[in-house]
């Protein structure tokens, strides 16, 4: 008797992972994905390059997914969405959609590996003209122009003379109602300000931060790095708004460890948005009933010693959907919610409820 | 003028110029608060200098500020420097330039090894060809050029010590054809011309002949060892000494160079390799005795009941981690009662001499509420002590000077190391 499938929903870094580790380990996998391609955000959204190693997300993303292709035990569906769900692991039928129609699938386990989105600067309480300013961007814009090795003033084309970042725009910010550090940015916020140099290496590039939090090795690979050997100027101290005085913008904030306020012209300026939960994964704690926890991520129930287990037995969640994290988390992640999958279905196969 | 756009950044409660009283609000001066523009230019010239790359890496922990003996007694420190200079400072024109004693605290507990050693006088070395440099140190330095030591005096003068001095010293210079030495003693600047200096040269004499030990001087033909002339700067001037001691050294034949001179064991350690090609036998003249504190223990028959601390100087301590010697010295005293004080070792504070600092009073005095010497006899006074020992000849006319500026006169003895044992190993009161 075969073991019925897991199903792991959403195709990026922590639900590939999943999707391999379900496979090696003798199990049968289902990957569900929306888009019609698998690599998930490093993908969908065009990043030049990955933090901290810079390696390209096709190259790298790629890689995963030569992994879990033509393997017997995994089914993969494109283009597809989970809207139902009925009864509880290991004996679930959850209904799929796709343009072909609807399907209910018997499935023993389920993980959720939907994801985050990037946050909207149009919502914040900072003044930060996202949608007035034609050169106030994101760092997801910055993404795209540096894959397309165009990246320039948005207004004139031109290389910049001056760029700076803004940290923390959307995270830790008790008005906005995110009371989270989103992790990566200030990562990636180094990452870009590498490639700026490198495509523009006449213009001064400015960070403008509260704490630099580049965890782990992300210290000396990427902060250190853009500040000794690409010459970024890191500044304490979070812009409060951004302003235009002709054709220029002006970043206005205090420069804290100078104690002076300060007001100072850039072509162009980087907004470093963090992490909030992505519509998928809002709708899959609908669906499969996750309460979320208070800030709006699928909760886990064993706080640091369990990083992937629901409330509801047999649904396992993965990746950003938990909360603000880097690859190396989601993969991480991704694994462990592997072994707790499968022992789920052993347990239940071995004592039958 | 709002307040909020200038801020108010001098105010002296006293000042009378030309006979016109301008206290208070009078000479109150303003400069602008707010940042307009982040001009790196001064940054970006000062990190492509050799040596200054490591400006570049601070990411403003601010543990050198905990540390810097500068910002304990005015508002400079490394931290502040690399900020200033995101933020427009011309360092090569600015007195911070100068405010360095390069005593290497800031290096010892920097997690990013900006390296204040190198930079400072890379940027020095920008003024001095701009011609930019404080006239106290312009003066110094050619003194320097001109005769060999920074007080402008004779080199037939470097031994006028030596007159009507009973002591036995071999002058090299002097002899024909002369005997290999033991020792090749390099006397130092301070030993050799100022007063204070003196008393410990000859002090020196004393303790070694008495211990037998086999030295010799280069008299007339030793000159200034160069380190604080290339640490303001004046790298050309160095190397013209370095190569003037090295070609003395190597005249005459020898199994040691022993130093009285922290900052010449420097020099002749670290840098004059570069220059003159070889390596010398080097000890401070604490490290000699110390091999022979056994002996020097069996003379020192006339005790010494006083409580004495220990100022370790920065280019002996922190910058080649000698900490034991000049203690090993002491604690063989007879009846001494020593005593640490709160900073002490690596975390000693500096005299401010080093760096140039020893030619900079008047400029420290326009950027610092004391001096650093002053702020150091302080705290001898606090611990208890009666005797401030030392092993540098910066350090003597610093501290006695400290002494009297601070009311401790009579509270507080400065005595080089050698003094003392010469006191110990002395029959009578008169020699003392």
């Amino acid at each position: 008797m075969s073991s019925k499938p897991i199903l792991v929903i959403g195709g990026g870094p922590a639900g590939l992972e999943a999707v391999r580790g379900i496979a090696d380990l003798g199990y049968q996998a289902i990957l569900i994905e929306k888009a019609d391609f698998l690599g998930g955000m490093p993908i969908s959204a065009d990043y030049a390059a990955l933090t901290p190693d810079m390696r390209s997300p096709e190259e790298a993303m790629g890689e995963m997914i030569v992994a879990i292709t033509d393997n017997p035990s995994i089914d993969i569906r494109l283009s597809t969405t989970v809207v139902g769900s009925k009864g509880d692991a290991p004996n679930m039928e959850v209904t799929v959609k796709n343009a072909g129609g609807e399907e209910i699938l018997e499935v023993g386990s389920v993980i959720v590996a939907t994801g985050f989105k990037h946050f909207d600067p149009g919502k914040e309480t900072q003044m930060y003209g996202y949608y007035e300013f034609e050169d106030v961007i994101t760092l997801v814009d910055a993404e795209k122009m540096l894959k397309a090795d165009e990246f320039a003033r948005p207004s004139t084309g031109e290389a910049p003379k001056t760029v700076c970042f803004i940290q923390c725009v959307g995270s830790r910010d008790r008005q906005i109602g995110n009371q989270w550090c989103s992790k990566v940015c200030c990562g990636i916020a180094c990452k870009q300000a590498i490639e700026v140099k490198e495509a523009a290496p006449d213009a001064r590039v400015f960070v403008f931060y509260i704490d630099m939090r580049t965890y782990g090795f992300w210290e000396d690979e990427i902060y250190w790095k853009a500040q000794e050997d690409y010459n970024v100027n890191f500044i304490r101290g979070i812009v409060t708004e951004v302003t235009k005085r002709g054709d220029t913008l002006v970043v206005k904030g205090e420069d804290t460890t100078m104690g002076r306020p300060m007001e100072v012209a850039m072509d162009v300026v980087i907004l470093s948005v963090g992490m909030e939960p992505s519509d998928g994964t809002v709708e899959m704690a609908d669906t499969f009933e996750l309460p979320l926890e208070p800030h709006g991520y699928i909760e886990t129930t064993g706080g640091a010693l369990n990083t992937v287990e629901t409330t509801v037995p047999g649904v396992f969640v993965v990746g950003a959907a938990a909360g603000p994290a880097d690859l190396e988390d989601s993969v991480s992640m991704g694994g462990s919610a592997v072994m707790k999958a499968c022992s789920f279905i052993r347990k239940s196969e071995l004592q039958p409820a | 003028m709002s307040e909020h756009k200038y801020e108010k950044f001098v105010q002296k409660d006293n000042v009378v110029v030309d006979g016109v009283d301008l206290s208070g609000e009078w000479n109150k001066m303003y400069e602008p608060r707010e940042i307009l523009t982040y001009d790196i230019d001064g940054l970006e010239k000062l990190r492509e200098l050799p040596g200054a790359k490591s400006i570049n890496a601070c990411y403003q922990c601010a543990q050198c500020i905990g540390v810097c003996p500068v910002d304990n007694v005015g508002s400079y420190g490394p931290r502040k420097i690399f900020r200033k200079l995101q933020t427009g400072m011309d360092f090569f024109d600015h007195d911070d330039l100068w405010l360095c004693t390069t005593c290497s605290n800031c290096l010892r507990v920097c997690p990013k090894e900006v390296d204040m050693i190198q930079i400072i006088p890379a940027a020095r070395e920008q003024a001095v060809l701009n011609g930019n440099v404080p006239g106290e140190i312009q003066d110094m330095l050619q003194n320097v050029a001109e005769y060999g030591n920074p007080m402008g005096e004779s080199a037939r003068k470097r031994v006028g010590w030596l007159r009507k001095f009973e002591e036995p010293v071999r002058d090299l210079s002097k002899e024909t054809d002369p005997e290999p030495v033991d020792v090749l003693w390099y006397v130092s600047d301070y030993f050799s011309y100022h007063n204070r200096g003196n008393d410990a040269a000859k002090a020196t004499v004393r303790v070694f002949n008495r211990l037998g030990i086999d030295f010799g001087i280069l008299g007339k033909e030793e000159k200034c060892d160069g380190d604080s002339q290339r640490l303001v700067g004046e790298s050309g001037l160095f190397e013209e000494l370095a190569e003037h001691n090295g070609i003395q050294f190597d005249k005459y034949e020898h199994n040691k160079l022993v130093v009285s001179d922290p900052h010449a064991y420097n020099a002749f350690k670290n840098f004059y390799p570069a220059v003159t090609g070889k390596e010398y036998n080097l000890q401070h003249y604490t490290q000699l005795l110390e091999e022979r504190v056994d002996d020097l223990a069996k003379l020192m028959k006339r005790p010494f009941p006083k409580k004495v601390t220990f100022h370790d100087p920065c280019y002996l301590g922190r910058h080649n981690g000698e900490y034991n010697a000049p203690r090993t010295l002491l604690n063989a005293v007879p009846e001494i009662e020593y005593m640490e004080m709160y900073r002490n070792k690596e975390q000693a504070y500096c005299c401010g001499g080093g760096g140039g600092g020893m030619w900079l009073d008047g400029l420290m005095a326009d950027n610092s509420a004391e001096r650093l010497s002053e702020n150091r006899v302080k705290e001898a006074v606090e611990v208890g002590a009666e005797i401030l020992a030392v092993c540098c000849p910066y350090e003597v006319s610093r501290f006695e000077d400290a002494v009297k500026s601070t009311n401790n006169d009579g509270k507080l003895l400065v005595m080089d190391i050698i003094e003392i044992l010469d006191y110990c190993m002395s029959e009578g009161e008169d020699t003392a």
